[in-house]
């Protein structure tokens, strides 16, 4: 029955997915492997589509800067430092895939990933926060259409749940939400639908390779012959990466989430402050995250973090205080050295394409990410250049003698030194 | 480079003790007694209003008892535990009202209402109880099914008749004594259907010989039933419920004796408003999974259970297990499981000798020896069959708190799903506030008929704090108060609008 696949996919979180989806519908025979682990991303993930937002630091990067800041780590005055312009257009193209996929997968899968335009709010609640944010307007010029000025009274009347005790707001239009798993189920089921393989609670064991050339991938009760193979893994990358003793440094970075009862519309647009941040889902549930943790693959919660996120909470949005909490959960983002995904092909090694490394916005740049690769598959031009992507960004950043890749590094051992059990890399 | 920690606050805020219980249940309060007998102080934390936990329920302190024997014996035997617990004194800090929301390592944190804080214990004894096991069948969520413990706590209690005509279904001796009280409050009970068969073989009845209060326990609930003319019929069950907003009448018919497998053409339809459904119960396991104590899947102790020493020490040293929560066998096996908790603890601070531990320990254990073999009897009649889990049909409600249906769940089967965890992240199954407390027993049993497996390859669907509800701003102060200050303060931030 199973005749040979042209790409055999790992890991079906919403990369592998999305991987999936794109190379079946271009008419590929795609196989998709899955296990689920516990602390898999996608299933632990708030779904914010936050393309400005993530790329200025917002989400769980403003909650882990002002830790790092308290803690001493870090320089007060400052934010979070912005990801490079080419994630800000990868994202962004991304991002305005959605709303089309949104409609496919309700055609082919008949499912809806309850994709919301939502905005993002960003709330200022003392002056570093307006400077950061006055200094975010500026340095994003062309960007001054999306970006909307609130006062603390335009605020709550937009709002009417947030505090009154705010400087103002920073309002990022076209940073959405969609539910995660949601997403996740019906690229796969879009997936199915155009014919592809699913083989979910299956364990990949190994990677067979002839004369530099990947010829299968083998599981626990089957061998699956395939000229390529995706590795997207998530925060398991590495370990799927080191079967072809290809290096890809990904590690996870935990987050943890508290997630409240159902509760009538109470935000209309999802909340990023520096203590947490806010989404209420299509469900009526609102998701409040997150921290950013280097504990390995212990997907526990913590007091701490219950109590600091529920804090923040209660802090931006005071009602939330009555409001029952449903359960605390955590995952692993899938962390490379410099936050940027690593994607597209590795020296030396026909047939082995990553798909990895998408540390916090793995829903958001699903859909550009499944696209690119189905291009690198078909060996074409792909829809936005790979090339800030690549796993050799590393080795010539190593070569430039202490360049990126090894700043980071030494950033996350002081945050460890600082944080201990509770301590993080930069930011997530 | 100086290791530095971020701490939210000093950690001499939190409180330290040499013993939290948790559960003031028959199990709970032996533990505590026994403890505090043998010099160990302990602080004992509860849910409900008073002590006393389901069994030992105590109706509101604002209800006067004329006539106590008419509370049944149970009641007797839970005023003479709190006797005890009240002859012990000091020793016991009692705390009702006090939910314990999670557990980690040895620290605790525990919800008052909008108070909230954290307890480091030296050593734990987790005794949470049970609760009724829930199985799904057409029309299982309608209003007017109601649980055994459910309908019990509402007579027993509240002193309230939950309903005017009822059928009374399930397995167990549980199911005489639920038809004897409704019958007592009123309600006409048109049949008690009981899904196994009683074998009264003279080995069963040696068995349960060294045990005469409980024989005469259960001779005294089936004469009941003899004299207000309920009739008792073996090998019958509940097939569905009916009405269009409650309970209007109800389906019951044979089953197979071997299998429970519902012999549908024979039904039968009874009007009634209200149906009694009771299966067993399931230990609660949220606490001791929490703790990281390891678990076994028993079948006849109504599915995961800790696994523990014959002094009812968990996996992890220091952490006890008493009573229904660390496997269903009732509340006289829950008292005797409590004191050794409590001894052993004492012994394990130093202030018992590991002889006069064992001295003490040894009338509860010969108890627990000759209780362990009426406990064989009851298996033969109640431990559940497979066909039970034939009772719903597809378009039966498997999760009412997320609404999943059984052809839901199917479907996730048919998907590649192969455990819980994964019909959870498919269907939402067990994503509800109850977090699968009502769903994951039925689907354990209900995944595995259909898979040919046992319930334990279904796995669990792991607890996650908070396990009791709690509030967003309760959990905001998490160790700002000592337990002393839960009582009577309001815990809102400032700003707070409610």
């Amino acid at each position: 029955m199973s005749r040979a696949a042209d790409v055999v996919v790992v890991g079906g979180g919403v990369i592998g997915g999305a991987v999936a989806y794109y190379a079946a519908r271009r008419g590929l025979r795609v196989t998709l492997v899955d296990q689920p682990k516990p602390g898999r991303a996608t299933s632990a993930s708030a779904g914010g589509l936050w393309p400005l937002g993530e790329s200025a630091g917002l989400g769980c990067g403003v909650i882990f800067h002002k830790a790092m800041v308290a803690s001493g780590a870090a320089a007060a005055g400052q934010g979070p430092e912005q990801l490079p312009q080419s994630f800000l257009d990868f994202a962004i193209r991304s991002n305005g895939m959605f709303p089309r996929l949104s409609e496919e997968l309700r055609e082919a899968a008949g499912m809806d990933i309850e994709l919301e335009a939502t905005s993002l709010l960003f709330l200022m609640y003392d002056e570093g926060d307006e400077a950061f944010a006055r200094a975010l307007r500026q340095s994003w010029p062309g960007r001054r259409s999306q970006l909307e000025w609130l006062t603390p009274e335009a605020a709550a009347g937009a709002e009417p749940a947030l505090t009154r005790e705010l400087r103002g707001a920073l309002r990022f239009h076209g940073d959405d939400q969609v539910n995660p798993y949601r997403t996740a189920d019906a690229l796969r089921a879009g997936a199915r639908r155009h014919g592809a393989r699913l083989l979910s609670h299956t364990e990949v064991t190994g990677i067979e390779v002839e004369r530099g050339r990947v010829v299968a991938v083998r599981t626990r009760s089957e061998r699956l012959p395939t000229g390529i193979v995706v590795n997207a893994a998530g925060a398991w990358a590495g370990q799927v990466a080191e079967m072809v003793g290809v290096e890809v440094p990904v590690r996870p970075v935990r987050g943890q989430i508290v997630c409240t009862a159902t509760l009538p519309p109470l935000l209309a647009a999802c909340v990023s402050t520096t203590d947490c941040y806010l989404a209420q889902k299509q469900h009526g549930e609102v998701i409040i995250g997150s921290t950013t943790e280097e504990v390995g693959f212990d997907s526990g919660v913590t007091l701490t973090a219950i109590q600091t996120l529920c804090a923040g909470a209660v802090r931006a949005v005071p009602a939330l205080a009555d409001v029952e909490v449903k359960r605390v959960w955590s995952g692993f983002r899938p962390g490379s050295p410099d936050e940027l995904p690593v994607l597209g092909p590795v020296d030396g090694l026909e047939g082995y394409l990553n798909a990895c490394g998408h540390f916090r916005t793995g829903v958001l740049t699903a859909p550009l990410t499944g696209l690119m690769l189905v291009e690198l598959m078909m060996g074409e031009q792909p829809s936005y250049p790979v090339e800030p992507f690549l796993l050799s960004r590393f080795a010539r950043a190593a070569e430039r003698g202490g360049g990126l890749a090894r700043r980071q590094v030494e950033q996350v051992e002081e945050a460890e030194e600082v944080g201990g059990r509770e301590g993080v890399r930069r930011r997530g | 480079m100086a290791r530095r920690r971020v701490e939210v606050l000093p950690a001499g805020r939190r409180m330290r003790v040499p013993l939290l219980v948790v559960g003031g249940g028959p199990a709970g309060m032996a533990a505590a007694i026994e403890a505090a007998r043998g010099g160990l102080a302990c602080t004992l934390l509860d849910e409900g209003p008073r002590l006393g936990g389901q069994i030992y329920r105590q109706p509101p302190a604002s209800f006067r008892v004329r006539d106590a024997r008419a509370l049944g014996r149970d009641h007797g035997r839970g005023a003479a535990l709190r006797a005890e617990l009240a002859a012990a004194g000091a020793g016991i800090d009692a705390r009702p009202g006090t939910s314990v929301v999670g557990i980690w390592g040895r620290d605790v944190a525990w919800v008052a209402g909008d108070a909230s804080g954290t307890i480091t214990a030296e050593q734990l004894v987790l005794a949470t109880g049970a609760y009724d096991r829930p199985v799904p069948f057409p029309g299982w969520t309608l209003p007017g099914v109601l649980t055994a413990g459910g309908a019990q706590g509402l007579v027993k209690t509240m002193r309230v008749a939950p309903g005017r005509r009822a059928l009374v279904a399930g397995t167990g001796p549980l199911l005489l004594v639920v038809a004897n009280q409704l019958h007592q409050a009123g309600v006409e009970v048109v049949a008690v259907v009981e899904a196994g068969r009683p074998s009264w073989s003279p080995r069963a009845l040696g068995k349960v010989w060294g045990e005469p209060g409980l024989l005469k326990d259960a001779w005294d609930h089936w004469r009941a039933l003899r004299r207000a003319g309920i009739p008792l019929r073996f090998n019958q069950t509940v097939f569905a419920a009916h009405g269009a907003r409650e309970v209007e009448a109800v389906t019951h018919g044979p089953v197979d004796p071997e299998t429970w497998s519902p012999i549908r053409e024979r039904a039968r339809r009874v009007d009634v408003d209200l149906l009694v459904v009771g299966f067993g119960f399931v230990p609660n396991t949220e606490l001791t999974a929490l703790a990281g104590c390891r678990h076994r899947y028993v079948h006849e102790l109504g599915g995961w259970t800790p696994v523990r020493t014959a002094r009812m020490e968990t996996t992890v040293p220091g952490v006890f297990a008493a009573g229904d929560g660390a496997g269903v066998a009732g509340a006289l096996v829950a008292v005797e499981e409590g004191r050794i908790a409590g001894i052993t603890a004492a012994e394990q601070a130093g202030l018992l000798g590991s002889a006069e531990a064992e001295r003490r320990r040894a009338p509860p254990a010969a108890r627990l020896r000759s209780l362990a073999r009426v406990r064989e009897v009851l298996d033969e009649i109640s431990r559940l069959r497979p066909g039970l889990t034939e009772l719903a049909t597809p378009e039966t409600v498997a999760c009412r708190c997320e609404e999943v249906s059984i052809a839901e769940v199917d479907g996730a089967l048919a998907h590649g799903a192969r455990d819980l965890q994964a019909i959870k992240l498919m269907t939402r199954l067990g994503m509800g506030p109850c977090q699968g407390r009502n769903c994951a027993p039925s689907m354990a049993l209900h995944v595995a008929h259909a898979a040919g497996e046992g319930p334990e390859a279904m796995g669990r669907i792991n607890p996650r704090p908070p396990i009791k509800p709690a509030t967003v701003g309760a959990l905001a102060n998490l160790n700002l108060h000592r337990i002393g200050d839960a009582q009577g303060r309001a815990a809102q931030p400032a700003g707070s609008q409610g």
